[in-house]
């Protein structure tokens, strides 16, 4: 066997096989062993677009422009091609835009939302809508323009913003005063100063109605206080008016001899009068000893 | 006066000379493609020599030369797509990648490797043989040189540059898928429509046509660069160099114009 033959013969045949393979990948990555699926898109203007700007669904492109042209009524109608294994991405609710970025070619971009829905058929018209961010910069630019105008007009000598930050910039040396924040908020030292004096004072009064408190207190709650003798007033009442309620009790029944019995309800009424007697001292007492009843003197704050 | 005449003089002389070896050039192109349409060319001695040639051309420098494919493209790729991806611009690595290397670089460097090898071998070899009149022998001997010696190497040469630039090619778009992809078939969508993107009718035309040309040129150009060799010894080297340096130039120009005619 030769082999400078045999080697030769292998290169060839391996060399071979792989532009043959490769042709035929080639072949079939465009499309040359299944039909085309033909799309119109509608548009209103053909701004941006030629033949070979890419149909892109989801970041990957799927097929371009082939041919645009006007129709009869003067739209435009732009004929893209996609291979058949492609046209599945296409449905009938899915919206096509041409997008214009600042950095790169135009393509028409493919959203569809919902794959279940019927599929496009073959050469059916769509609408294409148009997102183009440069056509947007004149109306931004202007817009930016007048922010800047007006920012200009806020911060020009004697403007608002410079009044504005002179003003601070007084009240903050006051607040560096001896007052501090206060005499920032009063804008001088005198009212300040009457402020914290007014402070003073109530602190003052605030200690005296302490002190008052705490004598009150004792005065009504401790052992023989006020409170106390209220109690036992009221018990002394409340066992009167029980007896007196037996009396009533008997009166009623004693009722239906009264004649028999008339020098009783002469007792009878000393008795009650008694009781009323005692309610009413108990009262005049209560009135007396009770410290908030009386008027007392007003705390009043400067 | 006489110093201006004699500028004059030897520009005449130069430009007649270029217009000589153009001349030589394309007339011995001419003889052997009628050579090439004869029948009686196709004959087993001619085909031997033919394999032996295309196995002294590429075969023997297969490894090496694949090997030096797979480190080039994997460098380029890796640095084709890194400044990609600082610059936010992935989507177009895979293209720019392919077009680099499969339609520009490989088949420039394949030509420059094959011209250095072999292209330099053939000039030597046949100015020797212009010098020690061997050519004359061997017509004499009827074994016509333009047969047996000359287009076996035209043919060894082009055929070489096709394969090798062609297998170098598929290398690097193999290197560039998992480059970018990985050891996975996720990417094999995109990249197969990047590649039906890129490799229309008129690009895989046009490559071909380039590899076969660049293939002429390295071989076409040393041997009739031997041919004009004077008979003294001395020569050789003259003649070796100025048929490297005319290999060189004809390698740029054509890349040149294949750049202009695809992208302008």
């Amino acid at each position: 066997m030769n082999t400078l033959h045999f080697k030769v013969g292998l290169f060839t045949a391996v060399s071979l096989l792989l532009a043959g393979v490769f042709l035929a990948y080639l072949l079939h990555a465009r499309g040359f062993f299944e039909g085309t699926f033909n799309l119109q898109l509608a548009a209103s203007s053909a701004d941006g677009v030629a033949p070979g700007v890419p149909v892109v669904f989801s970041g990957i492109e799927i097929g371009n422009v082939t041919t645009l042209g006007l129709n009869e009524e003067g739209g435009i109608i732009i004929h893209a091609k996609l291979l058949e294994r492609n046209a599945k991405w296409l449905r009938e609710n899915s919206t096509f835009t041409l997008d214009k970025p600042i950095v790169g070619g135009a393509k028409i971009r493919v959203n569809s939302p919902d794959l279940n829905a019927p599929p496009l058929p073959d050469n059916a018209i769509m609408l294409m809508l148009t997102s183009d961010i440069s056509k947007e910069i004149p109306g931004l630019v202007e817009r930016v323009k007048a922010i800047l105008d007006n920012i200009e007009h806020l911060t020009r000598k004697d403007g608002e913003i410079n009044t504005t930050l002179a003003n601070v910039q007084t009240v903050t040396g006051r607040m560096a005063g001896e007052y501090g924040m206060l005499e920032g908020m009063l804008g001088s030292q005198e009212k300040a100063r009457a402020v914290t004096e007014s402070l003073d004072k109530t602190r003052d009064l605030i200690d005296k109605l302490d002190s008052m408190a705490a004598k009150t207190d004792q005065w009504l709650y401790a052992q023989d206080g006020t409170a106390q003798q209220v109690r036992l007033m009221l018990n002394d009442v409340q066992a009167s008016l029980q007896k007196a309620d037996a009396l009533m009790a008997n009166a009623v029944a004693i009722s239906a001899n009264v004649k028999a019995g008339t020098q009783d309800i002469a007792a009878l009424r000393a008795e009650i009068d008694d009781a009323v007697l005692k309610a009413s001292a108990m009262i005049n007492a209560i009135n007396r000893k009770w410290p908030f009843a009386r008027d007392l003197e007003e705390v009043k704050l400067p | 006066m006489n110093f201006l005449a004699a500028t004059i003089e030897s520009l005449g002389a130069k430009v007649t000379g270029w217009f000589a070896v153009g001349y030589a050039m394309f007339a011995f192109l001419a003889r052997a493609t009628l050579l090439l349409l004869d029948r009686t060319t196709w004959n087993r001695a001619t085909l031997d020599v033919v394999v032996k040639q295309v196995y002294f051309t590429s075969v023997q420098i297969l490894h090496v030369f694949l090997g030096y494919a797979l480190v080039i493209s994997w460098l380029i790729i890796t640095i084709i797509l890194s400044t990609a991806r600082d610059f936010g611009l992935t989507e177009f690595a895979s293209e720019m990648t392919i077009r680099v290397l499969v339609l520009e670089l490989l088949p420039f460097l394949t030509a420059l490797f094959i011209a250095l090898r072999s292209g330099s071998a053939i000039n030597t070899e046949i100015a020797l043989m212009q010098v020690n009149n061997e050519l004359d022998a061997l017509a004499h001997c009827k074994v016509p040189p333009m047969q047996f010696e000359f287009l076996p190497r035209l043919l060894g040469g082009v055929i070489s540059v096709v394969t090798l630039a062609g297998l170098a090619g598929l290398l690097a778009l193999l290197t560039g898928y998992l480059a970018i992809y990985g050891m996975n078939t996720a990417g094999v969508e995109p990249y197969t429509q990047t590649i039906a993107k890129i490799f229309d009718f008129q690009i895989v035309a046009g490559l071909i046509a380039k590899c076969a040309l660049f293939g002429l040129a390295v071989t076409l150009i040393p041997v009739t660069a031997g041919l004009e060799t004077p008979k003294k010894l001395f020569m050789v080297p003259v003649s070796v160099l100025r048929g490297m340096m005319r290999v060189f130039f004809a390698i740029v120009a054509i890349e040149v114009v294949s750049l202009a005619l695809k992208y302008i």
